[in-house]
């Protein structure tokens, strides 16, 4: 059993601002992949993607190190706040329009692992995914930016309400609403959905 | 048809912001409501997809990030 993982992230923080890069790493492991595809499905593109990525965390060292982290609130919105506005930063300064773009070839970085599946399974499950991310970018603009606060920024509803000034009910109802939407949109695309992939 | 008051209440339900009393109300009734239960399960199912749909960066982001932090520790020592 891995006793690591059950260290809490303001722990960690504590012990890498008292010097113990190991904290760090356990940070950045635990949190990458939900602070990259925050970025992801904002600037849609892998590469910028990991720019932004390490630009996040840079400045979350240089805030750590520099004393000014703020320990009120969680880490993992801490970091996806980070994330989130230097991803929105990029795009203004890119001035792109929010285009939906489509994933061609994302899989190629895509290592999530499925080892104890079968080769077919680990395809349908990684089209599945591929799908659901463009399916996200479908999404109107304000179900988009809950779904993405609450589930991989990991903000609560009412973190996301005051945020995006609206009242809790509001985000509660949009959150809803997209995941509605998204099976809709799913079923309507026949992606595949076989629970029995996701079932333990 | 479920009240709207429910459906936002299985919304913090699956996301763990439900309060203690509401929690255990919304349990009784996930029991005794197969319409609730099934909203219930394929909310946890779009759950567990966006989950998985999680996109990994490369491990190369990832050791610069790590260096960069490193390389500063070495700075202040």
């Amino acid at each position: 059993m891995n006793t690591s993982t059950l260290i809490s992230d303001s722990a960690l923080v504590s012990l890498y601002i008292a010097g113990k890069e190991s904290a760090f790493e356990q940070l950045v492991n635990r949190h990458k992949n939900k602070v990259y595809t925050t970025i992801f499905l904002i600037v849609k593109d892998s590469y910028t993607a990991e720019d932004l990525l390490q630009d996040t965390f840079i400045k979350a060292i240089h805030t750590m190190k520099g004393g000014r982290y703020n320990e009120e609130g969680k880490f993992s919105s801490w970091i996806c706040r980070i994330a989130h506005n230097l991803a929105i930063d990029h795009f203004r300064k890119e001035k792109r329009s929010p285009m939906i773009t489509l994933e061609d070839g994302s899989n190629v970085f895509n290592n999530m692992s499925f080892s104890e599946d079968s080769a077919e399974s680990v395809q349908i499950k990684e089209d599945t995914h591929a799908r659901l991310r463009e399916l996200i970018q479908t999404l109107p603009q304000t179900q988009r930016e809950v779904l993405m606060m609450r589930h991989y920024a990991e903000m609560s509803f009412q973190e996301i309400a005051d945020a995006t000034g609206v009242s809790i009910n509001t985000a509660l109802g949009r959150m809803r609403y997209a995941l509605i939407n998204l099976r809709k949109k799913m079923q309507n695309n026949n992606i595949a959905y076989d629970k029995n992939l996701y079932s333990e | 048809m479920i009240k709207t008051s429910t459906q936002n209440e299985l919304i913090q339900y699956v996301y763990n912001e439900l309060a203690d009393d509401a929690f255990e109300q919304l349990e009784v009734a996930l029991v005794q409501d197969k319409e609730l239960a099934a909203s219930c399960s394929e909310l946890l199912l779009m759950q567990q997809l966006l989950d998985d749909a999680a996109k990994a960066p490369r491990q190369q982001a990832i050791d610069n990030i790590l260096n960069y932090s490193k390389s500063l520790s070495l700075q202040s020592n």
